[in-house]
C-alpha cells in the first residue's frame, strides 16, 4: 500500500481538529504537527468581508463626525475668520470644492442669485464668503487689482495638494520647493484673484533657526541692497524699441545723443535682431529688422523724455540725423528747456536741459518712458495694481485733463501726459527686471492683463514671461536667474 | 526592539495624523485591525462576537481619538485598553457566565501570542488567491473539501495540495518573522 501523500495526512488531521475542536490531536507526521497549529489559529482569521465592511463604517462615521464637528464649530466659532469677496462667489464656492477639497455649509442667495453671503470650510477652518456689493465698499481682487491678504493652506502633501488644485484650474504661482523655514510650500493663485500659500512642514525649527537661517542666505544679503533683481547697469523699466531698421535707428542714436552700442546679436526667435545701447546712465533695447534680417513684424516706438547738456546742440543732431521736428528749442515754465524731435523709425524724443545746478532734475535717469493715454488714470492704476508703481505727483488742468504725472516703478521713473496734439497713444514696449517673474505675472494677469507668454527660463539666463497691458503696450518681465 | 519603537514612533505619527484629521484614521486602522481582532476573537465564543466587540473598538477610538495623549504609552496599548473595558462591559450585560474579562490590557506573554496571531491573519492576506480562498472556506468557515472543490471547481486533490501549500508557506513565513 503506497504511503498516503503529505497534503492527504494534513487534510485528515485538519477535518479531525475541525471536527472535534477540544480533542488533543492525534500523532501525526512531524512535519504535520505545525501545519496543524497554524490550521488551528486559522480558525480565528476574520471573516473575510468584516474588514472592509468595518472599514466602511468608519469612514460613514467619519462623514457624520465631520458634519458633527462642523455643527459644533457653528455653536462656537472661530475667533478670526477670512471673508473673501468675490466677482462670481458661486463659481469660487464651486472651485474651491473641487480644487481644495472645500465644503460648502451654507449660502444665503439674493435677488437674482447674488451670494449675500456663504460659508465653506477647508479642512478644519471654516472660510467665509460673498460676491462684490460696491453699493457696501465690498470688492473682490479682480476689481481692485489684486489683494494684499494672502490665504495659507497647511495640507499633509504639498505635492499631491498642488498637482491636484493646478489639475482644477488653479495656477502656480511658485512652483512647490523645499524652503528655509522648514516649510515644503509653493503658491497658487485662483482664477479669482486670490493666492494661496500651500504648504507642509517637514522640519521643526525654532524662530531663532529660522532668523539664522535667513540671515545666512546669500540671496537675501543682495536683494536687501536691491540689486539682485535688476540685471547689471539696468533699471527696473527699460524700453524695448523694435524698428524696421535698427541698425539704422542706433546710427541716429549714437549721432544725436551719443549712445553707445553694448550688445548687438540675432537672429532671435522672430528672426530679427537684439541690441542694447546705452545713453547716459539709462540702458534702451532695440529690436526688429535690419540688412540681412528676415524680420517680419510689428514696429513699436515708443517716447522718450531725455536730459542732455545742451538741448539745442542735440536739437540740432538729430535733426541733421534725420529726425523730424515737432518743436525747437523754447524754455519751458517748469524750468526746462526743450525740444521735439520724431526719429525715423516713429520714437518722439523730448530733449531737454533743466536749468539747474545739473542739466538733469535731481534723482531724474538720463530717459524716462513717457506714456500719452486717453486717460491716464487707468494705466497708473494698472501700474500701481501690476507692478508696485507709486505715483510721485501729477499736474493737471483745471478741467481734471491730466497733463503730466510721474510714476515709479522700482528704480525707474516714467511719465505720462494723456493725449493731445501728436503726442497720441502708442503701442510700447518694455523690459521689467522683477524679483519674481512668476508673481509679477500674475499680478499683471489680476491688474487686467493679457498673458502673452508664461513665465519660462531662458536660454540666455532669465526666467521671463510677457503680458500685454489693456492700453496696447507689452511688457516682458524677467528675474535674473543665472547663478 | 529597534523595530518595535521604529513602530511606536510611527504610530504616534499617524495618531497625529488623525487628530489632525480624521479621514488618516484609515491608516491606524489598517495598522491595528488584525491586532484588535486577534485580541478579542480569543475572548469570545464566535467571529459574531468578535466583529461585535471590534466594531466597538474602532468607533470608540475614532470617537475618542482626540483623548489619546501620546505620553509613552503605545497607541496599541490605548486600543487593548478600549478593548478590554468593552469585552468586560459585555461581559457584565450579559449571562455574566464564568470568570469576569479583566480590565486591564494583556500582560507581554499574552501581547507576544496576540501580536503573533495578527501577524498570521496578515500573511493570509498576501498567500496566492487560490491558498487564500481555501484557508478562508476550510477554516473559517469550516467547509468540507468536496464543497470547497465544487465551489471552486476543482479536484478534492488539488484543493488538498493548495491547503498544503498554503500551510507550509504561513509556517515558514511565520519562521522567518520569529528569527
Amino acid at each position: 500500500m503506497p504511503k498516503r501523500s503529505l497534503a492527504e495526512q494534513l487534510d485528515q488531521a485538519v477535518q479531525a481538529m475541525l471536527d472535534h475542536p477540544g480533542a488533543e490531536t492525534s500523532q501525526v507526521d512531524s512535519e504535520i504537527s505545525p501545519l496543524l497549529r497554524i490550521a488551528a489559529e486559522l480558525r480565528n482569521l476574520p471573516r473575510e468581508e468584516f474588514k472592509t465592511r468595518l472599514k466602511r463604517d468608519l469612514q460613514g462615521e467619519l462623514g457624520l463626525s465631520l458634519s458633527a464637528a462642523a455643527e459644533t464649530r457653528a455653536a462656537g466659532r472661530p475667533t478670526a475668520s477670512p471673508y473673501l469677496t468675490l466677482q462670481n462667489a458661486a463659481a469660487a464656492i464651486d472651485f474651491y470644492k473641487r480644487a481644495f477639497g472645500a465644503t460648502e455649509n451654507m449660502r444665503l442667495l439674493g435677488p437674482g442669485g447674488k451670494v449675500i453671503h456663504a460659508e465653506i470650510q477647508i479642512g478644519n477652518t471654516p472660510i467665509l464668503l460673498s460676491d462684490e456689493f460696491p453699493e457696501y465698499g465690498s470688492l473682490g481682487p479682480k476689481t481692485l487689482g489684486g489683494s494684499p491678504v494672502r490665504m495659507q493652506l497647511n495640507v499633509d502633501d504639498v505635492d499631491a495638494f498642488v498637482r491636484h488644485a493646478v489639475a482644477e484650474g488653479a495656477k502656480v504661482v511658485r512652483p512647490v520647493a523645499d524652503m528655509f523655514y522648514g516649510h515644503r510650500a509653493g503658491q497658487l493663485a485662483d482664477p479669482f484673484g486670490y493666492f494661496w500659500t500651500v504648504s507642509t512642514p517637514i522640519e521643526n525649527l525654532s524662530a531663532p533657526e529660522i532668523q539664522r537661517r535667513f540671515d545666512a542666505m546669500p540671496h537675501h544679503q543682495e536683494s536687501a541692497k536691491g540689486s539682485a533683481e535688476v540685471r547689471k547697469g539696468f533699471h527696473t523699466v527699460t524700453p524695448y524699441i523694435v524698428a524696421q531698421n535698427a541698425p539704422s535707428l542706433i546710427e541716429f542714436l549714437q549721432k544725436t545723443f551719443h549712445a553707445e552700442e553694448t550688445l548687438r546679436s540675432g537672429p532671435g526667435s522672430e528672426g530679427g535682431m537684439h541690441c542694447e545701447v546705452r545713453i547716459g546712465d539709462s540702458m534702451l533695447m532695440v529690436g526688429g529688422g535690419g540688412e540681412g534680417f528676415a524680420w517680419k513684424g510689428q514696429t513699436r516706438p515708443c517716447a522718450f523724455h531725455i536730459y542732455v547738456p545742451d538741448c539745442d546742440a542735440t536739437y540740432e543732431r538729430a535733426v541733421a540725423a534725420g529726425g523730424v521736428s515737432l518743436g525747437k528749442p523754447a524754455d519751458q515754465f517748469y524750468g526746462e528747456r526743450s525740444a521735439n524731435v520724431r526719429d525715423e523709425a516713429g520714437n518722439l524724443w523730448y530733449i531737454a536741459t533743466y536749468k539747474g545746478e545739473d542739466y538733469k532734475w535731481p534723482g531724474a535717469p538720463t530717459i524716462q518712458p513717457s506714456l500719452h493715454p486717453l486717460r491716464a488714470e487707468p494705466v497708473i492704476s494698472f501700474l500701481k495694481n501690476a507692478f508696485g508703481a507709486t505715483e510721485l505727483g501729477r499736474h493737471a488742468t483745471p478741467d481734471g485733463v491730466i497733463r503730466h504725472a510721474t510714476v515709479k516703478v522700482g528704480d525707474a521713473l516714467m511719465e505720462m501726459g494723456e493725449s493731445h496734439g501728436p503726442f497720441q497713444p502708442m503701442a510700447s514696449s518694455f523690459m521689467l527686471y522683477v524679483p519674481d517673474v512668476d508673481a509679477t505675472y500674475q499680478r499683471a494677469l489680476a491688474a487686467g492683463a493679457t498673458s502673452m507668454s508664461e513665465p519660462a527660463n531662458q536660454s540666455y539666463g532669465d526666467r521671463t514671461g510677457a503680458v500685454s497691458d489693456a492700453f496696447g503696450n507689452q511688457w516682458y518681465i524677467a528675474t535674473p536667474v543665472r547663478g | 526592539m529597534t523595530v518595535l519603537k521604529k513602530e511606536l514612533s510611527d504610530d504616534q505619527q499617524l495618531v497625529e495624523a488623525a487628530q489632525r484629521d480624521r479621514a488618516r484614521f484609515a491608516d491606524l486602522y489598517e495598522r491595528h485591525f488584525y491586532r484588535v481582532y486577534a485580541y478579542v476573537v480569543r475572548r469570545v465564543p464566535n467571529h459574531e462576537e468578535a466583529e461585535d466587540v471590534t466594531s466597538e473598538v474602532f468607533h470608540q477610538a475614532l470617537k475618542k481619538l482626540d483623548s489619546y495623549e501620546w505620553r509613552g504609552t503605545p497607541f496599541m496599548a490605548w486600543l487593548y485598553r478600549i478593548a478590554a473595558n468593552a469585552l468586560a462591559d459585555r461581559w457584565e450585560r450579559r449571562s455574566k457566565e464564568g470568570a469576569a474579562p479583566s480590565r486591564e490590557i494583556p500582560e507581554a506573554a499574552a501581547m507576544d501570542d496576540i501580536e503573533r496571531r495578527a501577524a498570521l491573519f496578515e500573511l493570509v492576506d498576501a498567500l496566492p488567491s487560490d491558498q487564500r480562498r481555501v484557508v478562508v472556506l476550510r477554516f473559517v468557515e469550516q467547509k468540507s473539501i468536496r464543497d470547497i472543490s465544487q465551489e471552486m471547481k476543482k479536484t478534492e486533490g488539488a484543493v488538498k495540495q493548495l491547503q498544503f501549500r498554503a500551510l507550509k508557506q504561513l509556517r515558514s513565513q511565520m519562521e522567518g518573522a520569529n528569527a
